[in-house]
C-alpha cells in the first residue's frame, strides 16, 4: 500500500519536475482552480470519527405525510455507497477513511456493523455480483469472493486492477478520481471516470466519461462522454436505460451551472463537457460550440447541489406514485454562498420517461437561517421490504425510511 | 410542531458544534501528558528535532492525521504504537487539547537569516500556500498551521512530499511542492518557522 503510493508520487514528480522552470508557478489545488480573489468558499471537511448516537440528526429529518425516518445504523464514519449481498448484508464504501463496512441485521431488527476492509484509497465504488464483492478504490479493483460467509475474516482479494486499467489518482491530478459503480441489467459494471480538473480541455476518451466493463475488466465501452463527474447511476427497471447524476463545474457563479440528471439513450452519447451543460455555454471553455449539438440533460437539479446516489424505487411499501421514480441524494453545496441541497429529491417520469417534475422528499438537514447543515445524504438504496436507506456521510449514519398509511 | 422545531434546533446545534462539544480538553490534556508530551513537548511545542509542534493546530487536522495513522493510511513508524486501537473519542479529546494550546516556536529557534527569510517569503505567493493554509498560514479545519513550526520538520516534510515519500489525505501537497529545489525548501522552511 505505502509502496504503491510512494511509487505513484514518484512517478508524478518525475513526470512533472523536469518541465518546470525554477520559478514556474505551482499548480493551485484542483478544487481552487478558478477561485476568485478573496473568496473563502472551500469544500467542507469530512468527519472521520464516530458521531455519538444522540447526535445523529434523525430528528431533524422531514418527509411527506406517512413517511418515517429512523436510524438504521450508526458509528460508521464516512459512509457513502451501499451494495447489498444475496443474504442481505449491506456493504458500505467510504472515501477518506479508506474503509468498507459490512452491516448485518440482528434477529431483533437492530444492526451490527463490522469494518470489513481498511487502509484502501477511497474505496467508494462497490458492486455485488453473486457472492462476490467488487471494490473500486480509485484505479484499484479488488474482488472478494464468497464474502458474506467470511465477514469476520475476509479472503485475500483477486486483483483486477491491471485488467480494468483505470486512470490513477496522479493521472487525475487529484481531481474526481474516486468511483461510483453499479451493476447493469446486462451483467456489466458501470462507473464514472471523472474529469481530471475543475474545468479544462481534457482527453475526452479518457476522462469525463461513463464507462462499462465486463466484470473481469475486459470489454471497456464508453457509455457517455462529456459527463464532468457522475457519482450516482442506475438503470431504469423497465426500459433498462442508464441514468446518471452529474456534477456541474465550480467557480462559474452561485447559480450556474446546475447539477443534472442524465438519461443515456444509446451508448456513447455526448453530454457536452467542457463546452456546454444543457443550453448553458461554459463562459471559458465553450470554444464556439453550439450547445444544441450535445445530448440534453433529462433534468436540472440545482446549482452546486452535489447530486450523488440515485435509485429507481422498485419496492411496494411506498405509495404507487413513487413506483419506478428516481430518488436522488443531494449531498449539498460548498461552491455557493448560500447552501443548496443536503436533501433527497424525487424526479417523476411520465410514460415516455420524460422528467415531469422534481420534488423534495427528505428535507430538514439544511438550516437556511444559520447556513449550517446537519448531515449530507450520499446514497439511496431500496431494501427488499420496500423501505429505503439513505446514507449520511457527514454523521456516519444510515437512515431507514418507511411508509405507513 | 414547536417541539419538533426545538428538537431540530438542538440537533443542528449539536452537529455544528461537534468539534468542541463532544471533546474534553481536560481529558485530552491527561492523555497527552502520558502519550504525547515526551516527543511533542509538554506544552505542545516540540523541542525535539524532526518532531512537529502540535500546539494551536486545528482540531480537525489532529483528528484527521491520527485517524490516518490508525487506519494505516499514513505511515510513520514512531506513531503507530500510539495510534493503534485509539478510540475516536480519545483522538477527539487529544485534538481539542492541542487546539486549545497557544502556538509558539520552539525554545531553540535559530536567529533569523534575513536573506533566507526573504527568499522563502517570495515563494509563498507563487506556491499558492494561502489557498489552503489561509492567508495567515495558521490553517483551518483539516489543513495544518505551518507558521511557527519547527524548521527541520517543515523542510523534511516538504522534501518527503516532493520526493513522493509522503501523501496526505489527498495528493494536493505533492502537487504544491513539485519541482522545488532543496534550497527553495530550506528558504520556505526558514520563513515559515520564523513567522508567528
Amino acid at each position: 500500500m505505502s509502496r504503491r503510493r510512494i511509487l505513484l508520487g514518484l512517478a508524478a514528480a518525475l513526470v512533472s519536475a523536469p518541465v518546470l522552470a525554477q520559478q514556474a508557478p505551482a499548480p493551485v489545488p484542483g478544487w481552487a482552480v478558478g477561485r476568485p480573489e478573496g473568496s473563502t468558499l472551500a469544500p467542507h471537511a469530512a468527519r472521520l470519527t464516530v458521531t455519538p448516537p444522540d447526535q445523529v440528526p434523525v430528528g431533524a429529518i422531514r418527509l411527506p405525510p406517512g413517511f418515517h425516518a429512523e436510524v438504521f445504523a450508526h458509528g460508521i464514519p464516512g459512509v457513502r455507497a451501499i451494495a447489498e449481498g444475496p443474504n442481505g448484508t449491506l456493504f458500505a464504501g467510504t472515501r477518506a477513511i479508506g474503509r468498507v463496512y459490512a452491516i448485518t441485521r440482528n434477529p431483533d431488527g437492530t444492526t451490527r456493523t463490522r469494518t470489513l476492509l481498511q487502509g484502501l484509497a477511497q474505496p467508494s465504488g462497490l458492486v455485488m455480483i453473486g457472492n462476490s464483492l467488487y471494490v473500486f478504490a480509485v484505479n484499484r479493483v479488488l474482488r472478494y469472493d464468497n464474502i458474506e460467509a467470511n465477514l469476520d475474516n475476509p479472503p485475500a482479494p483477486v486483483d483486477l486492477t491491471a485488467a480494468y486499467g483505470l486512470p490513477t489518482e496522479q493521472e487525475h491530478g487529484g481531481n474526481h478520481h474516486w468511483k461510483f459503480a453499479t451493476l447493469g441489467p446486462d451483467g456489466r459494471i458501470y462507473m464514472n471516470v471523472g474529469v481530471n480538473c475543475n474545468v479544462c480541455d481534457t482527453d475526452r476518451d479518457k476522462f469525463a466519461l461513463l464507462v462499462s466493463f465486463n466484470p473481469d475488466g475486459s470489454g471497456r465501452r464508453i457509455e457517455a462522454r462529456g459527463v464532468r463527474n457522475s457519482v450516482g447511476m442506475a438503470h431504469h427497471p423497465v426500459t433498462r436505460e442508464l441514468w446518471a447524476t452529474n456534477h456541474g463545474r465550480d467557480w462559474a457563479g452561485n447559480d450556474t451551472p446546475e447539477d443534472s440528471l442524465l438519461r443515456v439513450r444509446r451508448s456513447g452519447e455526448d453530454f457536452g463537457f467542457p463546452y456546454c451543460l444543457g443550453s448553458w455555454a461554459d463562459p471559458q471553455y465553450n470554444q464556439g460550440r453550439n450547445c444544441s449539438e450535445f445530448s440534453q440533460p433529462a433534468a436540472l437539479l440545482g446549482p452546486h447541489t452535489a447530486v450523488l446516489g440515485m435509485r429507481f424505487y422498485t419496492g411496494t411499501m411506498f405509495p404507487e406514485q413513487y413506483r419506478n421514480q428516481i430518488f436522488i441524494a443531494r449531498r449539498g453545496s460548498w461552491n455557493r454562498e448560500r447552501l443548496s441541497g443536503y436533501d433527497v429529491v424525487v424526479a417523476h417520469l411520465d410514460a415516455q420517461g420524460n422528467v415531469t417534475r422534481v420534488e423534495d422528499f427528505l428535507t430538514g438537514l439544511r438550516d437556511d437561517a444559520n447556513q449550517r447543515f446537519a448531515d449530507r445524504p450520499a446514497e439511496v438504496h431500496v431494501l427488499r421490504d420496500g423501505s429505503m436507506l439513505v446514507s449520511g456521510e457527514q454523521m456516519g449514519a444510515i437512515y431507514r425510511i418507511t411508509y405507513r398509511q | 410542531m414547536r417541539l419538533a422545531g426545538l428538537l431540530a434546533a438542538a440537533l443542528f446545534g449539536a452537529a455544528a458544534a461537534f468539534s468542541a462539544a463532544a471533546q474534553d480538553v481536560a481529558r485530552g490534556a491527561d492523555l497527552a501528558a502520558h502519550r504525547c508530551a515526551n516527543c511533542h513537548g509538554a506544552d505542545g511545542r516540540s523541542q525535539t528535532e524532526g518532531i512537529p509542534s502540535l500546539a494551536g493546530q486545528p482540531a480537525l487536522f489532529i483528528t484527521t492525521q491520527m485517524i490516518l495513522f490508525r487506519e494505516g493510511l499514513r505511515h510513520v513508524p514512531a506513531m503507530l504504537a500510539f495510534a493503534q486501537g485509539l478510540p475516536d473519542r480519545e483522538i477527539e479529546d487529544l485534538a481539542a487539547y492541542f487546539a486549545s494550546l497557544p502556538p509558539g516556536p520552539p525554545d531553540d529557534r535559530r536567529a533569523r537569516d534575513p536573506a533566507l527569510f526573504a527568499a522563502g517569503q517570495a515563494l509563498i505567493g507563487p506556491r499558492n500556500c494561502a489557498v489552503c493554509h489561509t492567508p495567515t498560514l495558521a490553517g483551518r479545519e483539516q489543513v495544518p498551521r505551518i507558521v511557527g513550526q519547527r524548521e527541520d520538520f517543515l523542510a523534511r516534510t516538504m522534501a518527503e512530499y516532493r520526493d513522493g515519500e509522503r501523501v496526505g489525505a489527498d495528493s494536493q501537497m505533492n502537487g504544491a511542492v513539485v519541482g522545488l529545489s532543496d534550497a527553495q525548501i530550506a528558504a520556505l522552511a526558514h520563513y515559515l518557522s520564523q513567522r508567528d
